[in-house]
């Protein structure tokens, strides 16, 4: 995604009070990494498996952290056993950041991803995750706020996918 | 479950010819475990996961197997981007041998499995897998070798899900 | 060590050994540079490994070579275990660790690129012949052992983060031609049907 896109999202899990970020790196919002490393406000954590960062994001939410998964859309495949036993069940709180990969919108599809995409939203809803689809940054901060405040209220995690703008090569 | 009934699903897997199993032990099947050992047919395989039970069964179908992947419900979540990658996506034929844990016939339901019994069909469903809940031991070798001819046709995963008389 | 020049001293080498790639420049690189039906493009990180075990238990008299990366082997290290008391003799696998996930374009480094030894990991799960190579010469005495001796081998080559893979035009061999291909060449070769059922 481009520069200036991947600040205002920084900006904006900042401001909606996220301080914890477990993530494995992927292709379409890596932007984003070098600012939040660069910003003391996120404790950023790096893993090799996405089921690893949903355990590792949950174990620090239960001791108080605002915390964030970001992962690209394959991990949440990955880490559905893990979203399911410590997200759901224990009904722990985190937003999941997931790029939208294979999605009808992401700019990059092709045929290693357009099946990710098209299971990922029958995936979400078989485990009774709430998403919300964001394909532009307009009202990024709102969205991203919303988003934070329905964790809350649930407790359970709650996923922003981004496609689209977010989709872009830089 | 009951030794008759471990015997029948052991003798219907050989006479679907399934012939090489990967498995990661769990509680209501388990008792399959020592009748598959001992019999030639199969091809046993033990893993660590499930998620490498379903890519280990892949493989070996891709070279000429007749696979099945034996695992406690909660493997399904565990194995669903394997399941989506090398099942679903490549188009791989495999039987998926699921004991139903906490689903409403499971015996042994408790708040510990509820919910990965009450969530395992919309995460089939999710995937794209057929599926088939298997209650007791009537018609069993029939069922199961439907579940394969319903594979092979495919050339996908599908899943045979056991509770009830399989949980007692 | 750079990976193209690993592929590109092995693959005129390659004969009837079967091939298991997974993600990453090492699927675009080993696809160029072989065109050979006995290749099998998952396509996909985390599986590739595990799929390699299974193709070697099916068919214990051919060999399975496996390409894997640093971020796919760490997405399932659970496979080194199961590989090591399994013991494959017919199973060579070579990581191809550059030490990032070269994929973000930001060269995100890997756990490799901290304090985790693959080889010594491998290791320590009971593989007996796992090793770290980083000269091209090394890489060829092991790849030409793997293709000539027995025993399962697991070599770790430590490559730069070399990007020549992007000025590759990628394949539109969609997945499912790919596992075709395979699957018939491999009826073919093996003389038995690999899928059930007619139509």
């Amino acid at each position: 995604m481009k520069a200036e896109l991947a600040n205002r999202m920084v900006v904006a899990l900042k401001n909606s009070g996220i301080d914890f970020i477990s993530h494995v790196p992927e292709t379409r919002l890596s932007e984003m990494l070098p600012l939040l490393k660069a910003d003391d406000t996120f404790m950023l954590v790096p893993v090799a498996s996405e089921a690893e960062a949903v355990g590792i994001a949950a174990g620090a939410a239960l001791a108080g952290k605002r915390a964030a998964v970001y992962m690209e859309g394959t991990g949440v495949f990955v880490s559905a056993y893990n979203l399911l036993t410590v997200g759901i069940r224990y009904g722990v709180p985190m937003l999941l950041l997931v790029s939208y990969i294979g999605s009808v919108e992401d700019q990059r599809n092709t045929f290693l991803y357009s099946q990710y995409g098209c299971r990922m939203i029958p995936q979400l809803e078989a485990l009774g995750i709430e998403y919300r689809i964001i394909e532009d940054g307009g009202n990024i901060g709102a969205k991203v706020s919303n988003a934070v405040r329905a964790m809350h209220a649930l407790k359970q995690p709650v996923a922003l996918l981004f496609t689209g703008e977010f989709t872009e090569a830089q | 479950m009951d030794e008759n009934l471990a015997q029948g699903l052991v003798h219907g897997l050989r006479a679907a010819g399934v012939d090489f199993i990967t498995y990661l032990p769990e509680t209501r099947l388990s008792q399959i475990l020592p009748l598959l050992q001992n019999d030639s047919s199969f091809q046993l395989v033990p893993v660590g996961s499930e998620a490498e039970g379903v890519s280990i069964a892949a493989g070996a179908a891709l070279g000429g197997k007749v696979v099945a992947s034996y695992m406690e419900g909660t493997g399904v979540y565990v194995s669903c981007y394997n399941i989506l990658t090398v099942g679903v996506r490549y188009g791989v034929p495999m039987l998926l041998l699921v004991s139903y844990v906490g689903s409403f016939e499971d015996h042994r339901n408790s708040f510990l499995y509820v919910q990965r019994g009450i969530k395992l069909i919309p995460q089939l469903e999710a995937l794209d897998v057929q599926y088939q809940v298997i209650r007791n031991g009537e018609r069993l070798e029939g069922k199961v070798k439907g579940a394969v001819r319903m594979m092979n046709a495919l050339k996908q995963p599908v899943a045979l899900l056991f509770t009830e008389d399989f949980t007692l | 060590m750079i990976r193209y020049e690993c592929f590109e001293w092995l693959a005129p080498l390659m004969t009837d050994q079967l091939v298991v790639t997974s993600l990453s420049g090492q699927r675009v690189e080993w696809g160029h540079l072989s065109k050979r039906e006995a290749d099998l493009n998952l396509g996909s990180m985390g599986n590739a490994l595990a799929v390699g075990i299974g193709l070697a238990l099916a068919l214990p008299q051919r060999k399975v070579f496996v390409f894997e990366s640093d971020g796919s082997v760490l997405l399932s290290l659970f496979n080194l275990p199961t590989l090591a008391n399994l013991n494959p003799p017919n199973m060579a696998v070579f990581v191809f660790d550059n030490q990032a996930y070269s994929g973000t374009r930001i060269s995100y480094p890997s756990a490799t690129a901290g304090k985790t030894d693959l080889a010594a990991v491998a290791k320590g799960s009971g593989i007996e012949h796992s090793v770290t190579v980083s000269a091209l010469a090394d890489f060829k005495k092991e790849a030409t052992a793997a293709l000539h001796d027995g025993g399962l081998r697991f070599v770790v080559c430590k490559i730069e983060e070399s990007v020549g893979h992007r000025n590759i035009t990628r394949s539109d061999v969609d997945l499912l031609e790919t596992k075709y291909r395979f699957v018939r060449y491999l009826e073919r070769t093996e003389g038995k049907p690999i899928f059930q059922g007619r139509g």
